[in-house]
């Protein structure tokens, strides 16, 4: 029989972890897929880039490991295999895919492959095969959206261009490479090849990098990167593209970079293809407008991730889609969008929750930012990372955590200390009283607490 | 086995009583009926005897000090020794609720008690442990235990931030309905019971007096009822409404109503000078702007006029906000939309507000929001005739302000001389149980001060 409980189009981080959490509540539960399992992050996004990350992280480490007190390593021997680092990430990627598959088999969620096309909201159409559903779950997520630039067609046929999905289609490692836009995916890439020994120059448009980011640590990380050989042109507007490099404009001066490769980050927009049928309210920039609990305007049809262009994050798109099987199952939940953790990957890392203190004071907050420097801090002088540091912007009245920011190494587990105080509502004095283990480049967040209140202790 | 013994229902509507003498000492052995203390009531001083046979442990509170209905005040141990798991019982009550005391601080209890009952009407959500678990003199014990764990489990799991809130905004967090993960009190949930304890307080009076009047099919001459003499139309559901109200009103409220004139002849002229340069501006100025703002400075004054009578409670509860509520006459029915804050508001803005809610309630497009809150109606029958009337308040409010048909009439002024005045008939009905006649006359009394001379109205409102 071809009717289902749920029918969940795209089987990414949203859609996959949404079938799981509707199965194991008792639904039954389709997913239809047109590619592979995992989305963009386990395929192109997160998990690859982190395999790469770890692998130039670790060319980087040798190569510095005379400074730990490692003799023997001839910087011009020590080499990335560029071949073998992909072959690793396959590996992984295989593995953590048929993870999936596996988990899809425990839970009897059954795969769909194909495209599916939406008849109506109880109705699916994949390969020409019907599909009945009573709930309707659209994980489609985003694809890139490329910017206008004079001859960026020619030089995209030339192999000239990269875009962010595929730089893993590279043959080797480039020689030069510019990297276009300043945004999250822009910055990981232009420290991710910095590592890897290539001549990284980013051009973006604003005066700073990672504009939504908490400003100095935007700024730290932009300095950080320069000492270690990164170029930033800011403010540049985009002209043209052709044999003889980018040509920008920047405070009405031309300028021309030229380099091997040319990677693009732009933007995202909603993959709608299918959806046709469904008369689906969408906001801004075509994405599918949803309610707290991932409802959009249709009853019964649901939209989490990427599609409904809130957050394009995997984290949040697992989480929309356990809040979306939740209510499917009759369980009263909700997303709360003001605990979303945001990790940038780059040496050091950066992790942010909730407001920064530009945001916080904008909202009209009276509050408190205590910050406490990496340098303090034991584990992390020994482990030779000191840039960096923790912000805690509190709320005066009760000592409310309401941000955290992070910069250091490890950020992205560390953050999430923060992430749980802050889902219950913790305070500083919380944060303060609790006992953390030394040493770890995690006690910044009781010395950040103590500076809230009163005064850190190793400062 | 332990026995906690609470303070019983002695009658006669009695909540509390003065512990005058305790009959027994700690430790002393007792026969069931032998009177245990003297309690002095409202009523009468009374001897409490005991239910049971055995030992007593403890005696809660010392003489002098106020014991409620409910309250533990005794502890005895009947046939043999107390389990761990009892006293740990005890122990958790005395922490956890607020029926019986601990001890140690149990002068702090009974001030705690009373503060409980004070934050109930004063709109905070709570919930007053008093009353219907005490048990009579001769029940067994195990009752009042169950409770008491019932109400343990009860303890709220909550944040940080919430239990800081609701300390501050002197809310049991315990009757706070969690919305966070596992039913956990967020700080979101504090602020929406803040948010809504001035409504539920409202809701909770009007929910109170239950009418016990049972409908009885009307009895008409079957065989003429098929000729088509009568017909039978179904009620529509605001007539029902209307009709419900109406009886709850009548059927609680013990009516009285002091009927009066007021010579307006001053305000009238007063009104005459400023009604075409307002016309002009889209305002139709009414007596009624007026009559508003006197009453508001004379329910400012005479506060019970702006209150409702919690009976559950016996309470009275002020209203420091003056929404009135305007009786208006519709296609449908009777409809009573409010003029919220109507306090901070001009006789301009007032007038333009009238215009616009009654054109909005006979077309049927108010909101069911702008037909709730209201602390006083004026009725202004007179619109379409009649001289006096005896309005029905509109429960749980305390009072309604009719106003009749002003009229020429001849009167005698202060010089003998026979003169034209423009007379206004007002009838103000009011809940006799909470208010008195003379409170009546006064309010009547004010409304004339500010409405014969209209300068003293803008002086004094």
């Amino acid at each position: 029989m071809n009717n289902y409980d749920v029918i969940i189009i795209g089987g990414g981080p949203g859609g996959y972890v949404s079938a799981i959490k509707a199965a194991q509540l008792g639904s039954k539960v389709a997913v239809v897929e047109d590619g592979n399992l995992g989305g963009v992050c386990l395929n192109w996004g997160c998990i690859p880039t982190k395999t790469m990350l770890t692998t130039a992280k670790l060319y980087k480490d040798i190569l510095g490991a005379k400074e730990f007190g490692i003799e023997g390593i001839d910087g011009d021997k020590v080499d990335v295999d560029w071949n073998k680092l992909l072959d690793r990430k396959e590996k992984i990627v295989d593995k953590l895919i048929n993870g999936i598959r596996m988990l899809f088999k425990k839970n009897k969620v059954e795969l769909i492959e194909g495209f599916g096309t939406v008849k109506d909201k109880e109705t699916i159409e994949v390969n020409g095969k019907i599909y009945k559903t009573k709930n309707l779950i659209i994980a489609t997520g985003a694809k890139e959206v490329y910017p206008e630039i004079e001859g960026l067609k020619q030089m995209e046929e030339k192999e000239k261009i990269i875009y962010s999905k595929l730089a893993f289609d590279l043959k080797e490692i480039p020689e030069s490479i510019v990297i276009i836009a300043g945004n999250q995916y822009s910055v990981e890439f232009a420290n991710l090849f910095n590592l890897l020994g290539s001549n990284v120059v980013l051009i973006h448009q604003e005066d700073r990098i990672l504009p939504y980011v908490e400003k100095e640590m935007a700024k730290t990380l932009e300095r950080q990167l320069k000492k270690e050989g990164v170029k930033f042109v800011s403010d540049a507007t985009f002209k043209s593209i052709n044999e003889d490099g980018i040509v920008i404009e920047q405070k009405g001066k031309e300028k021309t970079f030229k380099a091997d490769k040319y990677l693009i980050s732009w933007d995202i927009k909603p993959n709608i293809k299918g959806l046709e049928a469904l008369n689906l309210k969408k906001g801004k920039n075509g994405f599918i407008e949803t309610d707290e609990t991932m409802k959009t305007n249709i009853d019964g049809v649901y939209a989490i991730g990427d599609v409904n262009g809130k957050y394009p994050l995997a984290h949040v798109a697992s989480a929309e889609g356990i809040v979306a099987a939740e209510n499917i199952n009759g369980k009263k939940s909700k997303m709360d969008y003001t605990k979303v953790p945001l990790l940038i990957y780059t040496s050091p890392e950066l992790a942010s929750v909730g407001l920064t203190e530009e945001a916080a004071k904008e909202k009209g907050l009276d509050i408190t930012v205590s910050k406490f420097p990496l340098a303090a801090n034991g584990k992390a002088m020994s482990e030779g990372d000191t840039v960096g540091f923790i912000k805690v912007i509190s709320e005066n009245k009760y000592g409310e955590i309401v941000g955290t920011h992070i910069m250091s190494n490890n950020a992205d587990n560390m953050i999430s200390s923060a992430v749980s105080i802050m889902q219950l509502e913790g305070t500083v004095y919380d944060m303060a009283k609790t006992i953390l283990p030394h040493p770890t480049t995690s006690e910044v967040f009781m010395e950040a607490a103590f500076g809230a209140i009163d005064k850190p202790i190793h400062m | 086995m332990r026995f906690e013994f609470k303070f019983p229902d002695v009658g006669e509507g009695i909540h509390e009583g003065t512990i005058v003498k305790w009959l027994v000492e700690k430790g002393e052995e007792i026969k069931e009926g032998d009177s245990l203390i003297e309690v002095e009531t409202d009523k009468v001083t009374t001897d409490i005897p005991s239910p049971k046979s055995g030992k007593v442990l403890e005696l809660l509170g010392d003489e002098g000090e106020i014991i409620h209905v409910g309250n533990v005040f005794v502890v005895l141990d009947i046939e043999g020794e107390a389990s761990s798991e009892d006293v740990e019982n005890l122990s958790a009550a005395g922490g956890g609720t607020k029926d019986s005391f601990d001890e140690a601080d149990k002068e702090k209890k009974l001030d705690e008690k009373e503060e409980v009952i004070e934050e109930e009407t004063a709109g905070v959500v709570g919930e007053v442990v008093v009353s219907s678990e005490e048990i009579p003199p001769s029940d067994e014990g195990v009752i009042s235990r169950k409770s008491t764990e019932e109400k343990l489990s009860k303890k709220a799991l909550a944040t940080p931030v919430a239990r800081a809130m609701a300390k501050d905004l002197g809310l049991d967090i315990n009757s706070v309905e969690g919305t966070g993960p596992g039913g956990r009190v967020m700080k979101e949930d504090i602020q929406k019971a803040k948010d809504s304890s001035k409504e539920k307080s409202q809701e909770k009076i009007q929910e109170k007096p239950e009418i016990k009047r049972e409908a009885k099919p009307l009895q008409l001459d079957e065989a003429s009822e098929g000729e088509g003499l009568y017909e039978r139309v179904p009620l529509t559901r605001i007539r029902k409404t209307i009709a419900q109200k109406m009886s709850e009103s009548k059927f609680t409220i013990p009516h009285t109503t002091v009927m009066d004139e007021i010579n307006v002849t001053e305000l009238d002229k007063f009104r005459k000078k400023y009604k075409d340069i307002l016309r002009e501006e889209g305002v139709n100025l009414t007596y009624l702007p007026f009559i508003i703002k006197a009453s508001i400075t004379a329910i400012k004054e005479l506060r019970e006029f702006n209150s409702s009578l919690d009976e559950v409670n016996e309470e009275m509860v002020y209203k420091n906000f003056y929404n009135i509520g305007i009786a208006t006459d519709t296609q449908r029915g009777l409809m009573v939309p409010v003029i919220r804050d109507a306090d901070k508001k001009s006789i301009v803005e007032i007038a333009k507000e009238i215009v616009d809610l009654s054109t909005r309630a006979k077309d049927n497009k108010l909101e069911l929001s702008e037909l709730q809150g209201g602390t006083f109606t004026i009725t202004n029958y007179g619109s379409i005739g009649g001289h006096f009337g005896i309005p029905i308040i509109n429960h749980p409010e305390s009072a309604i302000l009719g106003l009749g048909r002003i009229i020429k009439k001849p009167i005698v002024d202060e010089n003998d001389n026979i003169v034209v005045g423009k007379m206004l008939p007002i009838s103000l009905s009011y809940d006799h149980r909470i208010i008195d006649g003379a409170s009546g006359s006064r309010f009547v009394n004010i409304l004339k001060e500010l409405l014969i001379d209209p300068d003293m109205l803008f002086l004094k409102s």
